[in-house]
């Protein structure tokens, strides 16, 4: 098997919700240690992008490719996508009553090891990582996300981040519903998992998160295409000016 | 046609029957009452509500066609287990139930220095006949029923258990009611009555019966009063695991008194047909009923459940939550009633029946029903039937869960708030018959 200096790369992806198309032909590359943020309208695609890319059995990809470190990710079920290392942090995470962040947290770790933790070092592990997120200790035995608020789910989101430690995170909206505070901690988490050996594309409609998680490069999605592509200044001129400028842009691009 | 196939006669109690001779005069005045009420009753129309979903033919046998029998082999496990569960302080008592027939006592001695009573019915009609008198028939009766009357009539012995007031008996008493194996047929009883103040958790099992349709079917019918006086507190579990040609029919009755407050936990895993109706009347000013339900169904297994919350008082509350679980070609049916009586004010009552269908060809019906004859309660109910939720299930498997375990571990959150209401040690047990049938889907 070749490998490509490329980390994770996805050609030409074409994505179609109930028969139409919403994601018409995208292409990324991202190296190892590179923060990449997708930033776009309501309605852009590109959080179908991203549930495309894990595997969402709503999300069809009717053609395009999806390499993760040379690895074929679309002939993949979802589960084998998280386990070849990919993870994506849901924009609104589902409750699952009955089942605890702990006893998920146990049984996802145990499918990426294949083999059970040592409970006290589980219990060692998670009481950190917790402590870390600002999220209380009590959460171990709540059920994953019932009663949360959008804040509780975001932060569970990170925290399955930190404890499966994926090689590339997927972040929908992981800023949207966070007061400051806790948009500070969840962007310290962000900023404590990533290292050179990972690599993290940010999905976001607003700049906010950017000042703490630095992007070093920045693709404005827009109809269903990448649009626009930038570093970080970017985003800052998004937060200015809005989208339509990128709109027009394109446009007069299409009319020469 | 010349001769009649004895099948289609309906069957009546005849004249004369061991059990309509047996004890004292008041009882058998109740039996020959119950007799003649099963045999002047008509089987209640298919249209007749409460029989929309299953032929009451069903549970129209000639009992006399049966003989004594012999009992499963498992029981044995079951009550070693149990025995164990005494000798290690899990448990207060053991009480095993053949069919009726022989009753087997475990740590009633025990409870005696309590004054609390684990008797057989029969030896509390002799030691206890005030109390018995009292309340047995109370409320299951010949007047509640055909099937009831049916019960009424020809229970041969059942369990009773008393405890007196102001006495918390501090770990759960288990019965354990074995059926006969093919072409039984049984009449399980059981009264409790719980005194003033006093506090009591009872686990009743009901095991055994045909193993195999082609050897023939088995059946119960099965009655329960229980009785919570002003201010006790009562857990009742009810477990029903029997074998896979076993047709069941039971009633169930509880009346709570003032302050009182009541546990009910239906929980069913067995039998090829069961109609099972629980029912609690909230009888004094602040009583309390909750019930957990929960069935799973696989094979060709068709449940009918019925539960009745009766508010016969002011400040009453209760609350259902009844969770159904289903795969193969099984069938639920659950009707549940909340009565809320004229005269009764700011009552609160509420009702939730779920059910997961784990694929198709399943069926599930739901049918809520209000009688509420006063405007000033608080009320509501409400009723889901669908598949498991796809987008929980790939949430599960973004996390790297295979889709069978994502399966499992939704199921078992679906079914874990009823389970928490169980005993310890009774819910490890339940809880592999959950995984028992969950390690095919």
């Amino acid at each position: 098997m070749t490998q490509s200096k490329a980390h994770f790369e996805f050609k030409d992806i074409h994505v179609e919700v109930e028969g139409k198309e919403v994601v018409k032909g995208v292409s990324l590359t991202i190296n190892h240690g590179e923060i990449h943020a997708i930033m776009g309208p309501n309605g852009s695609g590109k959080s179908s992008l991203s549930n495309a890319l894990m595997g969402h059995p709503n999300y069809t990809i009717t053609s395009g490719e999806a390499r993760l470190d040379g690895k074929n990710l679309l002939e993949m079920s979802a589960d084998e996508r998280s386990r070849a290392g990919l993870f994506l942090a849901f924009q609104y995470p589902l409750a699952i009553p009955g089942v605890t962040v702990a006893n998920f947290l146990r049984a996802a770790l145990k499918s990426h090891r294949g083999k059970d933790a040592d409970m006290s070092d589980f219990r060692k592990l998670l009481k950190a990582e917790m402590s870390d997120l600002s999220v209380d200790p009590s959460f171990a035995t709540r059920y994953l996300n019932d009663g949360f608020s959008g804040g509780e789910k975001k932060r569970v989101e990170i925290l399955q981040m930190s404890m499966l430690k994926p090689k590339m995170a997927l972040l929908d909206e992981t800023d949207s519903g966070l007061d400051i505070d806790a948009l500070k901690t969840v962007a310290d988490g962000i900023n404590r998992y990533h290292n050179d050996q990972n690599a993290i594309l940010l999905v976001t409609h607003y700049q906010r998160l950017l000042n703490y998680v630095k992007p070093d490069f920045v693709h404005v999605m827009m109809n269903g295409q990448f649009a626009k592509s930038g570093g970080p200044e970017l985003a800052l001129k998004l937060e200015e000016s809005g989208y339509d400028w990128v709109e027009k842009e394109v446009l007069q691009k299409a009319e020469v | 046609m010349t001769t009649m196939n004895k099948t289609d006669v309906e069957y009546t109690i005849p004249e004369v029957t061991p059990e309509l001779e047996r004890g004292p005069v008041w009882l058998r005045d109740q039996r020959r009452a119950s007799r003649e009420a099963f045999n002047v009753a008509e089987v209640p129309p298919r249209g007749l509500h409460l029989w929309r979903y299953t032929d009451p033919k069903t549970f129209l046998y000639d009992r006399d066609a049966v003989a004594d029998t012999a009992y499963s082999e498992n029981y044995d496990i079951v009550e070693k287990i149990e025995l164990d569960n005494l000798k290690n302080g899990n448990i207060a008592a053991l009480a095993t139930d053949l069919g009726g027939r022989d009753i087997k006592l475990n740590g009633a001695d025990e409870l005696a220095k309590q004054g609390v009573v684990l008797s057989s019915l029969s030896s509390a009609v002799e030691h206890h006949h005030e109390l018995v008198e009292n309340y047995l028939y109370r409320l299951v009766n010949a007047r509640t029923g055909k099937f009831e009357a049916m019960n009424g009539a020809l229970w041969n012995d059942g369990i009773f258990v008393y405890v007196p007031d102001g006495v918390t008996v501090d770990k759960p008493i288990h019965l354990l009611r074995e059926s006969g194996l093919a072409r039984s047929s049984q009449f399980p009883r059981l009264l409790v009555v719980v005194g003033k103040n006093a506090e009591l958790t009872l686990i009743d099992e009901y095991g055994g019966g045909s193993l195999d349709e082609n050897e023939g079917i088995s059946h119960a019918n099965g009655a329960v009063e229980i009785f919570g006086l002003e201010d006790s507190r009562t857990r009742y579990v009810m477990l029903q695991r029997q074998a896979s040609a076993m047709k069941l029919y039971l009633t169930h009755r509880a009346q709570i008194e003032r302050g009182a407050s009541m546990l009910t936990v239906p929980l069913a895993f067995g039998a090829l047909l069961s109609k099972e109706n629980f029912g609690v009347t909230l009888n004094g000013e602040g009583a309390d009923s909750n019930m957990y339900g929960l069935l799973f169904g696989s094979g060709y297994q068709h449940f009918d459940n019925h539960t009745l919350h009766h508010h016969a008082a002011d400040n009453t509350s209760s609350n259902i939550d009844f969770k159904v679980v289903l795969k193969d070609r099984s069938h639920s049916a659950y009707t549940g009633l909340i009565r809320i009586d004229n005269d009764a004010r700011t009552c609160q009552a509420y009702q939730e029946n779920r059910n997961l269908l784990l694929n198709e060809g399943v069926r599930a019906d739901t049918i809520p029903e209000l009688e509420i004859l006063n405007e000033d309660v608080q009320c509501s109910h409400g009723a889901t039937i669908g598949p498991m939720d796809p987008e929980s299930v790939f949430y599960l498997e973004a996390r790297g869960i295979e889709r069978d375990e994502a399966i499992r571990m939704i199921v078992s959150g679906f079914v874990d708030h009823t389970l928490k209401t169980v005993p310890d040690d009774l819910r490890q047990r339940i809880g592999t018959f959950v995984a028992q049938r969950l390690e095919r889907i």
